[in-house]
């Protein structure tokens, strides 16, 4: 015998057996086998891999390109209205929202919520914080030849009322009390104004400086911090100026808006019972009989919430069918598609049983393949989702939040569709008998 | 474990009575009385009907037969494809006659290698990873699955073909890669079908003198053909005939 015979001998007959790894329900060397094989069988079909994808893709997308823009308006909506806080409610005599004509007649027949009611509010009610007054009217304001319609003219007193709306002066001041009572016409202007009857003037040229509301000149104190705008209306469009001015102008006919702000959200609901006892005292309301009107409407800006909640509820609703619906179509396709899968190659999973390959083997190798289309197709789906995103919020003026948390449901929901529609597919190629298997061509 | 005992081939040689004749302790492969039937329609069909017989290690056998013989089934049986519907099969002191699907697959994984006429490598794959395979399967860490597979290429002349894919070999490079495959979890026992089949005289040759070289370094060899020529290289001959075995020679 040579030399080699024996090195030979050595390699196979009388070699000791290998160490293995411990058994376990995955062998991790056959697992890993399986995403290679998973990877090299999509590589090798890229067409069909792609037309596989596009059901994933689109559900996907859809989902992630909607939640994506909500999210985006949501975050919006939070922090314009976290500018005034959960601190703040108020009494007026028609809601913000009013939801037929048979209310808008009813409200109409309110009385006007007054400076006495105010009074009466401020005086009586212990757990309020600040109690202020506010009244609105549409109006046009001019300077020179320059003028902007539909313009917000809103009279408050005390000037604390700059704070509970959640307003801060970028230049200038505030009236001083004495001003405010005075009935001067004076006032401290949303960033609009400068842009658009100053405009390239910096803000602190524009103070002393004179404009035309209603046809009167009102002197510019100070300029407000710009808050943008919100459903396309800008809330700088506005021109804060002292209720006695106000009420100089317009007389006291018109119904007012009493503010009340609260020290904490933890105060909120005693304020709010106690308000709502004076009002109904002052009302002549009498309990017991709920269906009469209480004859004010007390409102956080819960209502707000509330309406833009419902609106994108049923939004998401709508969106989440149709991703249903794709992700539905997706998996039957990714389902055929493994059927052709395992019939194309019967013969390489009879030659993996003859080796060695147990049921669950095959079972994981071809979940793995159907997993791992999906997984793809959701992964191009959320980018896909973001970009459709992005596009509409670039084109239409949104703000723009991605979320991690999205993405990976997006995925996840798709790997999940893998594993359902992979299922039966896997489960055939891994009941093959290997001996028809190997036969196969 | 005492109930296996009872019915292990050793014991059952001994009780009176019994009909199968003598058989060897040390047998790699004991087969007693195997039966094996086909439902076709209404019809039972016996493709063996009662085959015994005992292969010790280190033997070089070949099976032969026509086709319909029921030579392919007998294969099918000893590489623990299949199961036998009555009878007993012992394979290295392991009763796999009435072994589950995994049970065999593991079985097949240590125990047998296969060679097929049609070589049966998976196309896409490298030489080195197709040798890898039954590895894999055994749960072999990569490192030690990678050593063993290029000894078992350079074992049959393969060292400067291993990353080539079967498209880029020739048939006999490829029967060789396939024989590698086969060996290189060291199977008790290697079992070819008709591993020239698809090959000419000159690489057939080569091949079965291949089949030599693993046997004279301790390997058992079991080659099923209907070729008489390929049947002559071994040392013991089966013929298997109607699905019984005709005659059971040794020629060298």
């Amino acid at each position: 015998m040579t030399p080699g015979d024996t090195s030979q001998r050595n390699a196979f007959a009388e070699a000791p057996k290998p160490k293995r790894g411990r058994l376990s329900f995955f062998r991790i060397t056959a697992l890993w086998e399986a995403f290679l094989v998973a990877g090299a069988s999509l590589r090798a079909n890229k067409l069909r891999t792609a037309l596989t994808l596009v059901g994933i893709v689109v559900g996907v997308a859809a989902v992630i390109a909607v939640v994506t823009i909500i999210q985006g308006l949501d975050n919006k909506v939070a922090s314009t209205f976290s500018s005034q806080g959960s601190t703040v409610f108020s009494i007026s005599k028609r809601p913000q929202i009013i939801r037929s004509r048979e209310d808008f007649v009813k409200f109409n027949k309110r009385k006007n919520v007054t400076d006495e009611d105010a009074e009466a509010i401020s005086r009586l009610c212990t757990s309020c914080w600040r109690v202020g007054v506010a009244a609105n009217a549409r109006e046009t304001v001019k300077r020179g030849d320059q003028k902007m319609e539909n313009f917000t003219m809103r009279g408050v007193t005390p000037t604390a009322m700059f704070d509970v709306d959640g307003r801060s002066l970028d230049v200038g001041r505030i009236w001083t009390e004495a001003e405010g009572s005075s009935g001067h016409e004076i006032c401290v202007v949303g960033s609009d104004v400068v842009t658009n009857l100053f405009g390239g003037r910096s803000t602190d040229q524009v103070l002393g400086q004179e404009i035309k509301i209603a046809g009167r000149p009102f002197q510019i104190l100070g300029v407000l911090e710009p808050l943008g705008s919100i459903f396309g209306a800008s809330r700088d469009s506005v021109a804060y100026i002292p209720y006695s001015t106000y009420q100089k102008l317009y007389g006291a006919r018109d119904s007012i808006v009493v503010m009340i702000q609260v020290s904490g959200a933890e105060q909120l609901e005693a304020a709010e019972d106690q308000v709502r006892t004076i009002m109904r005292n002052r009302r002549g309301h009498t309990a017991g009989s709920p269906d009469d009107d209480e004859g004010f409407s007390l409102e956080t800006q819960d209502v707000f919430l509330d309406l833009y909640g419902k609106a994108t509820s049923n939004i998401y609703l709508v969106t989440i069918g149709v991703a249903a619906i794709s992700l539905v179509v997706g998996g039957i396709v990714v389902m055929n598609i493994m059927l052709v899968s395992v019939t194309e190659r019967t013969k390489e999973i009879g030659i993996r049983k003859a080796l060695g390959a147990r049921r669950k083997d095959i079972l994981t190798q071809f979940l793995i393949e159907a997993v791992a289309v999906t997984a793809i197709g959701g992964a191009i789906g959320v980018l896909t989702g973001f970009g459709l995103a992005y596009l509409i919020a670039a084109l239409i003026g949104f703000p723009l939040l991605m979320s991690v948390g999205s993405a990976v449901l997006g995925v996840g929901v798709s790997s999940l569709v893998g594993i359902v529609s992979g299922l039966w597919p896997a489960w055939r190629a891994a009941r093959l008998d290997p001996i028809e298997a190997l036969r196969a061509e | 474990m005492s109930d296996a005992t009872l019915t292990s081939p050793t014991a059952a040689a001994v009780l009176p009575g019994e009909a199968v004749g003598t058989h060897d302790a040390g047998s790699l492969i004991s087969m007693r009385e195997i039966w094996k039937t086909y439902q076709m329609g209404s019809e039972e069909v016996h493709a063996l009907h009662g085959v015994s017989f005992d292969i010790p290690k280190g033997e070089y056998i070949a099976i032969i037969g026509p086709s319909g013989s029921g030579k392919s089934t007998l294969m099918n049986l000893i590489g623990c494809l299949d199961t036998p519907s009555k009878g007993e099969y012992w394979l290295n002191a392991k009763n796999v006659s009435e072994m589950d699907d995994d049970e065999l697959a593991r079985i097949r994984n240590q125990e047998v290698g296969f060679v097929f006429q049609t070589f049966n490598l998976l196309a896409r794959a490298t030489a080195l990873h197709n040798v890898e395979l039954p590895l894999i399967y055994g749960g072999v860490s990569s490192s030690q699955r990678r050593e063993m597979a290029e000894k078992a290429l350079s074992a049959v002349d393969l060292t400067d073909r291993m990353l080539h894919r079967p498209n880029e070999l020739s048939g006999g490079q490829r029967q060789r890669v396939a024989i590698a495959r086969a060996l290189v979890n060291h199977p008790s026992i290697l079992l070819a079908d008709e591993p020239t089949g698809a090959l000419d005289t000159h690489t057939s040759m080569e091949i079965m003198d291949l089949f030599e070289r693993l046997h004279g370094e301790g390997n058992t060899i079991i080659v099923v053909t209907h070729e008489p020529d390929i049947a002559a290289r071994a040392h013991r001959v089966i013929s298997i005939r109607d699905g019984l075995i005709e005659k059971d020679e040794k020629i060298r």
